[in-house]
């Protein structure tokens, strides 16, 4: 067996504009994800009784379907439903930001369910509208416990944005096994693509434990 | 009998009626948590709830403010019945402050913050407006030295001082009081009380669901005793304490060890 | 947007052996990662210490790598260092093991280290040993506390072998995949897949929150 690592170096511009693919994949999908998953909960919680069930229904179908499932069948529904004709890269984008979007709502509605009814009640007793309570005074509250949940959930994100290699999109798992296919260097290709993986993840990982520790939530 | 009752004193030596609680019935479920309650409040007056735990106190003053719905009868503040109506409601409530036994401050925000929130946000005061009544309304509470601090770096009384704080902050015509200082250490319930007796000799009109029995005596101008959801007695405060008509608040009383 | 369900019924037995497949490889790879990741928290916990950092590389280490890429890892690069070629059921339970385990081993040790000390203390001032301790008092406790993790873990390790299809599993999701290329009916194929998926997913997760709210209380101290 003879290995050679020097493919991973040749290729190095191309696996690092694939990287920089992933880690905007997982920022743009947080960006969108982040205020439709609070709007989301806000339904939720606040919502008439048929808009409460429709963004129960949503978070729930999300969250009990495999994300790769939902980028094949929003690279073939997609296009049909809304009539656009939508690059792989909006796709997996939009299926990646369903997704998260529904865990999010999860995350902010647990948050704010574990706020002290007392201060709903105070708020309310001050003459607070729901509105103004949630702005005032429960969502600047359940930011600080939703904030672990959140760094976690962007770990996994950054690790998901790997699915939408299987519609071609142009992020570091594809790149890497286009580069593995041409090359036939499978055992470098792949070894480095675990690598480069883990080094990006592996201080995210650590990060979010340190966010768990600090803000840990003591009643 | 041609007596005057107490009842009859206080109407005719009091004045307008703050508050009129009209056969209130409020139920949770199977439990009977209000069984048709009558009282009322007089301006300027400070009534007191007494009772054992359950039997409705903290009900009561919950359906005040519409915190609670109720099932049956009627509350009629300043004149008007309580509405139902969310945003009519709301308007109701700025015109009452109330004040929790866990204090409930807002932990995100200073002293000072929690204060001037409800005349900021409720009553759209701009910004100097509102730190200017928090201001002194902390000052009037002894904290005016704590204005920058958070509620994590208060010890529970001067917590619960910055609450009545807040709720006056926002100018309201009646106090409710629900059991402030069940939740405080002994040493600092006196300096709770002791605000709360400034607010009643300066004339505010106060609902207190209270176990401080020395304070109902002495600060009170009313006293409902409550039991399963009804007021068996109410009188006033030497009439309660030194002379109870009934066999419940005599029982009540003799459990609470008081002597008088 | 027509709906032919045709392409549904006629193929019928293909989708339900990759339903069948889901099925035995989201029980045994739950089964295994259980077991292992059971063994390297006990290890962490109560192992020697130069088997600490090790293991704690480990398990972060599954953190930042996704599952897509320790399948391939495995099913791809795996056999050049050993020179054994595997079938793709086995890479892929492998892969979901390694990857799973390290999951376990974080939520047994959560478990074990939120039982409170006063627990150990007053064990271990009725005479009994570490072992007795662990066996008998610390480890119920902690799996009570487990389930809703355990649960979810369980839901996710259903999802994972979804991604098994890119590796050639003939589960539910790479069936899917197959019919839908051949029949040129994505639409019905895959929102067949979805319903599938859901019906298998949904019962799970709510099972595991119901469960919980009846044992909950024997975690309690």
């Amino acid at each position: 067996m003879s290995f050679d690592w020097s493919v991973v170096w040749q290729h190095r511009e191309a696996l690092l504009a694939a990287t920089g693919m992933t880690i905007a994949l997982t920022v743009a999908t947080m960006a969108i994800a982040l205020p439709c998953g609070l709007i989301v909960a806000a339904l939720r919680l606040y919502g008439w009784a048929p808009v409460r069930a429709a963004a129960t229904a949503y978070v729930e179908l999300f969250r009990n379907l495999p994300l790769i499932l939902v980028v094949y069948w929003a690279f073939y529904v997609l296009p049909i439903s809304t009539g656009l004709g939508l690059s792989p890269l909006a796709t997996g984008l939009a299926a990646l930001a369903l997704n998260v979007t529904a865990y999010n709502a999860e995350t902010f509605r647990a948050g704010i369910n574990s706020l002290r009814r007392g201060q709903t009640e105070a708020a309310m007793a001050l003459g607070m509208s729901r509105t103004q309570a949630l702005r005032r005074v429960l969502v600047p509250q359940a930011l600080r416990r939703v904030l672990p949940v959140l760094a976690s959930t962007w770990v996994s994100l950054f690790k998901d944005t790997s699915l939408v290699s299987v519609i071609a999109v142009s992020e570091l798992a594809y790149v890497s096994m286009q580069i593995r296919s041409q090359s036939y260097r499978v055992l470098e290709m792949l070894t480095a693509m675990a690598a480069i993986y883990w080094l990006l993840g592996y201080p995210q990982a650590k990060l979010v434990d340190w966010i768990q520790r600090r803000f840990a939530v003591t009643e | 009998m041609t007596q005057t009752t107490p009842h009859m004193l206080r109407a005719m030596a009091s004045g307008a009626k703050i508050i009129r609680y009209r056969g209130v019935i409020k139920r949770y479920g199977d439990f009977q948590a209000l069984s048709g309650v009558d009282l009322d409040v007089h301006a300027g007056e400070v009534v007191c709830l007494i009772g054992p735990s359950g039997s409705g106190k903290s009900t009561l003053l919950r359906c005040t403010n519409g915190l609670e719905t109720l099932d049956g009868g009627d509350i009629e503040f300043e004149g008007a019945m309580l509405p139902r109506e969310e945003r009519l409601l709301r308007a109701v409530r700025t015109r009452m402050g109330m004040v929790f036994q866990s204090f409930e401050l807002f932990p995100h925000l200073t002293a000072l913050e929690n204060v001037a929130e409800g005349p900021r946000t409720v009553l759209r005061k701009d910004a100097a407006e509102a730190t200017r009544r928090a201001t002194a309304m902390l000052a009037k509470v002894g904290l005016a030295d704590k204005a920058a601090n958070y509620p994590s770096g208060l010890s529970g009384g001067q917590q619960q001082r910055v609450a009545i704080a807040r709720a006056l902050a926002m100018e309201p015509d009646v106090m409710l009081f629900d059991e402030p200082t069940s939740a405080l250490d002994p040493e600092t319930i006196g300096e709770v009380l002791s605000v709360m007796k400034t607010l009643a000799d300066e004339g505010m009109t106060m609902v207190v669901v209270t176990h401080e029995m020395t304070f109902a005596r002495r600060v009170g101008d009313w006293v409902a005793v409550f039991d399963a959801g009804r007021i068996v007695e109410q009188g006033s405060p030497a009439q309660i304490f030194d002379a109870p008509l009934t066999e419940r608040t005599r029982d009540f009383l003799s459990h609470l060890g008081w002597t008088g | 947007m027509d709906f032919d369900l045709s392409v549904i019924t006629e193929h019928w037995r293909f989708l339900a052996s990759g339903i069948g497949i889901t099925l035995v490889l989201s029980a045994v790879s739950g089964a295994t990662s259980i077991a292992v990741g059971f063994v390297v928290a006990l290890l962490r916990l109560y192992g020697p210490r130069w088997l600490r950092p090790i293991v704690v590389l480990y398990i972060d280490s599954m953190r930042a790598i996704p599952v897509l890429v320790v399948l391939v890892w495995t099913f791809f690069a795996l056999p050049i260092l050993t020179g054994l070629t595997m079938p793709p059921f086995f890479s892929a339970l492998i892969g979901l093991t390694v990857h799973l385990a390290a999951y376990v081993a974080e939520i047994v040790r959560a478990g074990v280290e939120s039982v409170r000390p006063g627990q150990t203390r007053a064990s271990l001032a009725l005479g009994m040993s570490r072992a007795q301790i662990v066996r008998r008092i610390i480890l119920p406790q902690a799996i009570v506390r487990m389930l809703p993790a355990f649960g979810s873990l369980l839901s996710i390790t259903i999802k994972d072998t979804a991604i098994a299809s890119v590796i050639a599993v003939p589960e539910l999701m790479r069936q899917s995949e197959t019919l839908a290329g051949q029949s040129f009916q994505p639409i019905e194929v895959y929102t067949f897949a979805m319903l599938v998926y859901f019906v298998i997913l949904f019962p799970v997760t709510r099972g595991v929150d119901m469960f919980y709210r009846r044992v909950a209380h024997l975690g309690r101290s």
